[in-house]
């Protein structure tokens, strides 16, 4: 799905789109909120209703691993790139983690 | 207000960035050095040193202080408030000594901390403790990051400890062998875990133990406020105090003394318009040595550790190198004094409307709020040390005019003009980050400088002449001899100093150029690689943003929120949120928590400028929003190391990869530095919780909690306590007889006017019932006479307004500072004052007490005393003589061990007498300085307290605040 192909699902879509669009966080600007939302469309038909939330928590986890640099565990990242395969992130923020900055110091 | 103020800063001490000090800086829930100190040093009057008697031991039968003897301090105080966490942490985890054993001496210790402060408050009325319950959505972020690198640091540190103890042991150094004992993880000082439980009922047996005991606790009415009921501790403490003055009975000249080191306390103290209000906290001691966390000795860190000495033979080897540690002393903080400073700073005269003092505390308030709170990121261009407050005061009193009014009123903002006073700072805004960036230049200058020399003195000049034009130093007894064959001698010295010349060329080119020339240091630095001019420094962080340079704004929103600088929503998204903070945290301080589910949603803060047309931004909060839950609160702020905490299907929410709330427990993040150095005081980029995604994935394992997990997540009550002797005892005791189960009003008469609804408590204690001892090593209470029962504050209807005024009948105390217009001899009596009483008794010496004073003293001073140019004879120091105060502290030698047993703390012989005099000394010894130096007494608004135009003071006793 590329970006055209969201545009037009959300114009075909416009219920679901709407839904979606609540789960947009207040912090969350439109570079990074339409990425999201993209993954989340993408993979909204491999999950039922009821596990929902488990689909947003792994948009969170891609977004937050993107935008925000945190870590998670390897299976769990491996996992959401792979849903995320073939969104295009334009520019992505560099980030140093906590653990690098330390043992950065302590090698010293 | 925590870690936004308490992170130390460039220019003001270097000697900050000793990555080892970090605990001391930013203790959780612990602290503001920054605000404090500057307060402390812009007011230095609102501080008073505590006296502090010391129990007595006779025949080794400790004698517990009678506290219902006047206080020391020559002030009665009627309300004693505790905020508990700021006694929690430094008894459970402590820096400065071994950490406890075990949690049962932790306890002990709680116990005793709250002994010592009630021997020196004497609350005559009130003992308020208050742990913090679940803390308001808006102080979760700062929490969460809190607990997810405290985790982390914790287990670094164990690394780090058994890393260097194999290093130490494999060189044949010697460790005590290691303890077994389980890490102590501060994070489970939460609300909702298992030991702030076991700590609530703890205390409740102490109270207990003390209303039947003590006879200093025999008239007074304790309230327990435990981590059961929501709030944070000292929000609940102003709750109370809030909603006591608001009704009729009240005294309006209760004297309130308030127990903890945040800064906001100062905040919280002035917002009850309390005429009579003190903070007590201990006396902020930077630089203290702490002990290696391997071998407890003082003088290095864990990374540098060589282990101990020798083996331990006698019995008390392992004390060979430990400093004797002074037990920390206490302060107080006198905000009618503060009271005082701020009418002379803020009053304004010529207004376009009536000047009120009152008003305008709540404005300065307000605007201390700009430069940081535990709630909001502070503004980029607002530091404490850059002047910050000053600065605010200043645009505060320019813009007056135009803003035709206040700030605030009772806690509620008036956005129309707080944009004025940003729009001002905006102005300002370029300069500031200019000159900041100049600042910090000069200052890594100067520091390159000084290390520069600092090495040149190591290493002595460059050249050095010998033999008998060798440099001899001054005053030596055998005199110089003439000079002999003097051009033989010159010739040496050239030819030696070519020699070493050529060696260091000839070093030079074997070392491929690197080797430094010059004649001085080729024999020993011969093949020694010079280090890069700037190795020794501290690690230099990249800033992106150089908020000195053009284009500073654009810079920021796309490095700190990645948005474009075209992107107007966005920015004002960010502002809105940032006024709905300021008008959020003003109003949790003047009104109590307007909404639980407010927070501000982002890392960083905006700048002043961009707070433009903000005067719709804000109209009101969400009603009637609930706290979280114990337990639903620890699943917001745990990292998913720190799960033990919780029930197992709860814990696995943290960590299963198919959990519906994965993405709340990264197991590293990242952390921007933001121009400081060290990750501890960067901003952690933790992700949001979002709110009902938490509640929607509890729903499925609440029904996992046990009965007893249930009980920790419910909702607790306050409970107020008494002894016999008590007006309120029967009354109460009649509630419990007839079982009446509605809530009963205190009748007011009863308890100095406090009023509030009693209900009976599920486990109550009562009079003849034993209470058990929680602690092993502390017995029963066979014999009780205290009496617990539910207290409920007093209530309000909706949308009452606590006023932020004087009470009616409220008598402002004595002034104490100097009045500005004060001439000695124009017939207005005035004279300094050191502590609460200001018709204090004067020590006075005679002559030869002056002598010896004088003598030691002044020895460095020129000119000081009248009697300082008489040396006493060199053999005066030799004798045995120790001047009382030539040791910088006291050290008070507190003996744990004697006092883990029993009730009353056992402290050695008390010093106390003998410092009060000293200070005494000191002071008539300055009164004596300013009749010397009559002519320019007028310049020195502050008196002798500023020290400015006086001798230095004595180092004893004396409050350092470097």
């Amino acid at each position: 799905m590329s970006s055209m192909d969201v545009q037009d699902f959300i114009q075909q879509n416009r219920a679901v789109a709407e839904q979606v669009e609540n789960y947009r966080g207040y912090w969350e600007s439109d570079k990074h909120w339409e990425p999201r939302r993209e993954f989340i469309l993408r993979n909204l038909n491999d999950f039922e209703d009821s596990q929902l939330d488990h689909l947003l928590s792994l948009s969170m986890v891609w977004a937050n691993n993107v935008f925000l640099g945190c870590r998670y565990s390897t299976e769990l990242l491996e996992k959401v790139k792979e849903m995320a395969e073939g969104i295009v992130v334009e520019d992505a923020p560099v980030f140093k983690t906590r653990d690098e900055i330390v043992k950065k110091q302590q090698g010293r | 207000m925590g870690s936004l103020w308490s992170c130390e800063t460039l220019q003001d001490a270097p000697e900050i960035f000793d990555i080892n000090r970090k605990r001391n800086d930013c203790l959780p829930e612990m602290g503001v050095p920054a605000f404090f100190r500057w307060l402390s040093r812009k007011y230095p009057s609102i501080i008073v040193h505590c006296v502090e008697e010391k129990g007595k031991e006779c025949n080794g039968v400790r004698i517990p202080v009678d506290t219902t003897k006047p206080n020391p301090n020559e002030v009665e105080f009627d309300n004693l408030y505790l905020d508990m966490n700021g006694i929690i942490h430094p008894c459970t985890h402590p820096e400065d000594k071994p950490a406890p054993k075990n949690e049962d001496e932790m306890m002990v210790a709680i116990f005793e901390y709250i002994d010592r402060l009630f021997n020196i408050v004497r609350p005559r009325r009130v003992l308020y403790m208050a742990i913090d319950g679940v803390a308001p959505r808006a102080k979760m972020n700062q929490q969460r990051s809190r607990r997810f690198r405290a985790s982390k640091e914790g287990v670094e540190l164990v690394e780090e400890k058994s890393r260097v103890r194999e290093e130490v042991i494999q060189k044949g150094g010697y460790l005590p062998p290691e303890e077994i004992k389980e890490r102590f993880d501060s994070n489970c000082i939460t609300p909702g875990t298992e030991f702030m439980d076991n700590l609530a009922h703890c205390l409740r047996y102490y109270v207990a133990e003390r209303l039947t005991n003590d006879p200093g606790w025999k008239n007074i009415v304790v309230f327990l406020s435990d981590a059961s009921v929501p709030g944070e501790g000292e929000h609940k403490i102003m709750d109370f105090i809030r909603r006591q003055r608001a009704q009729p009975n009240h005294d309006p000249n209760t004297h309130h003394c308030l127990c903890g080191a945040d800064a906001d306390l100062i905040m919280l103290g002035l917002a009850t318009h309390e005429p009579n209000f003190t903070i007590i906290r201990e006396e902020f001691k930077p630089n203290k040595p702490r002990p290696c966390g391997l071998c407890g000795q003082t003088g290095h860190e864990i990374k540098d550790c060589q282990g101990m000495p020798r083996e331990k033979q006698g019995q008390h080897d392992e004390f060979a190198n430990t400093m004797p540690s002074a037990e920390q002393e206490f302060i107080f903080i006198r905000l009618c004094v503060l009271r005082e400073y701020l009418a002379r700073e803020l009053t304004m005269a010529s207004l376009p409307f009536p000047f009120d003092f009152e008003r305008s505390v709540d404005d300065w308030v307000f605007m201390c709020f700009f430069v940081g709170n535990d709630f909001l990121p502070h503004l980029p261009s607002l530091e404490i040390r850059e002047g910050a407050i000053d600065r605010l005061v200043r645009i505060y009193k320019d813009v007056v005019h135009k803003t035709g009014g206040y700030l605030t009123q009772n806690g509620y903002v008036n956005l129309e003009r707080v944009e004025m006073i940003m729009q001002a700072v905006g102005v300002a805004e370029d300069n500031i980050f200019k000159k900041r960036k100049e600042d910090e230049e000069n200052f890594k200058r100067r520091n390159k400088e000084k290390r520069k020399r600092m090495k040149a003195e190591q290493q002595g000049p460059a050249y050095l002449t010998t033999g008998q034009f060798a440099p001899h130093a001054l005053g030596r007894r055998d005199r110089p001899e003439a000079v002999q064959n003097a051009r033989h001698q010159a010739c040496d010295m050239r030819m030696q100093s070519n020699m070493s010349a050529a060696q260091s060329l000839k070093a030079m080119m074997k070392n491929g150029g690197n080797s430094s020339a010059g004649p001085s240091d080729s024999a020993d630095s011969r093949g020694v690689k010079r280090k890069a001019d700037d190795s020794d420094s501290e690690p230099e962080p990249e800033d992106n943003v150089r908020l000195w340079e053009e284009g500073w704004k654009q810079r920021y929103y796309k490095n700190k929120f990645d948005v474009d600088a075209t992107d107007e929503d966005f920015r004002r998204k960010v502002v809105q949120s940032y006024v709905e903070g300021l008008c959020w945290v003003l109003r949790y301080y003047y009104q109590g928590c307007a909404s639980w589910k407010w927070y501000f949603p982002f890392h960083y803060a905006p700048f002043a400028s961009d707070f433009k047309d903000i005067k719709d931004m804000f109209s009101d909060f969400e009603k009637d929003t609930k706290p979280f839950k114990p337990l639903e609160q620890l699943m917001g702020v745990f990292p998913a190391a720190s799960g033990n905490f919780l029930p197992p299907t709860w814990r696995n929410l943290m960590s299963s990869p198919d959990s519906s709330i994965i993405d709340f427990y990264p197991d590293d993040f990242a952390i921007d530095l933001n121009g400081k150095k060290y990750a501890w005081q960067g901003v952690a980029l933790l992700p949001f919780v979002d709110e009902r995604r938490l509640r929607a994935a509890l729903a499925d394992v609440y029904p996992d909690l046990t009965p007893e997990e249930k009980r920790r997540n419910s909702l607790g009550s306050d409970v107020l306590f008494l002894g016999k002797s008590h007006p309120l005892f029967d009354f109460i005791h009649e509630l419990y007889r007839t079982e009446s189960n509605e809530d009963t009003e205190i009748p007011a008469e009863l308890c100095h006017g406090i009023q509030g609804r009693l209900n009976l408590d599920d486990d109550p204690i009562l009079p003849d019932n034993t209470v058990r001892s929680p602690v092993p090593m502390l017995r029963d209470i066979s014999q009780n006479t205290a009496i617990g029962v539910k207290f409920k504050d007093p209530q309000y209807p909706d949308g009452f307004v606590f006023k932020a005024v004087l009470l009616p009948g409220a008598k402002i105390p004595s002034k104490v500072l100097k009045p500005e217009d004060w001439v000695r001899g124009n017939g207005q009596s005035w004279r300094p004052q050191l502590g609460f009483n200001p018709n204090r008794q004067q020590a006075h010496l005679d002559q030869s007490g002056f002598r010896a004073l004088g003598h030691n003293l002044n020895r460095s001073q020129q000119g000081g005393g009248q009697y300082s140019s008489t040396p006493p004879p060199s053999s005066y120091n030799q004798g045995g003589y120790r001047p009382s105060h030539s040791g910088g502290h006291q050290s008070f030698q507190h003996s744990r061990q004697n006092s883990l047993m029993g009730a009353p703390p056992s402290f050695h012989q008390p010093q106390f007498p003998r410092q009060q005099q000293q200070q005494q000394q000191h002071y008539d010894r300055r009164r004596d300085d300013w009749h010397d130096r009559g002519d320019n007494r007028g310049q020195h608004h502050q008196g002798y307290s500023s020290g400015r135009g006086y001798p230095l003071p004595p180092p004893s006793r004396r409050y350092n605040w470097n």
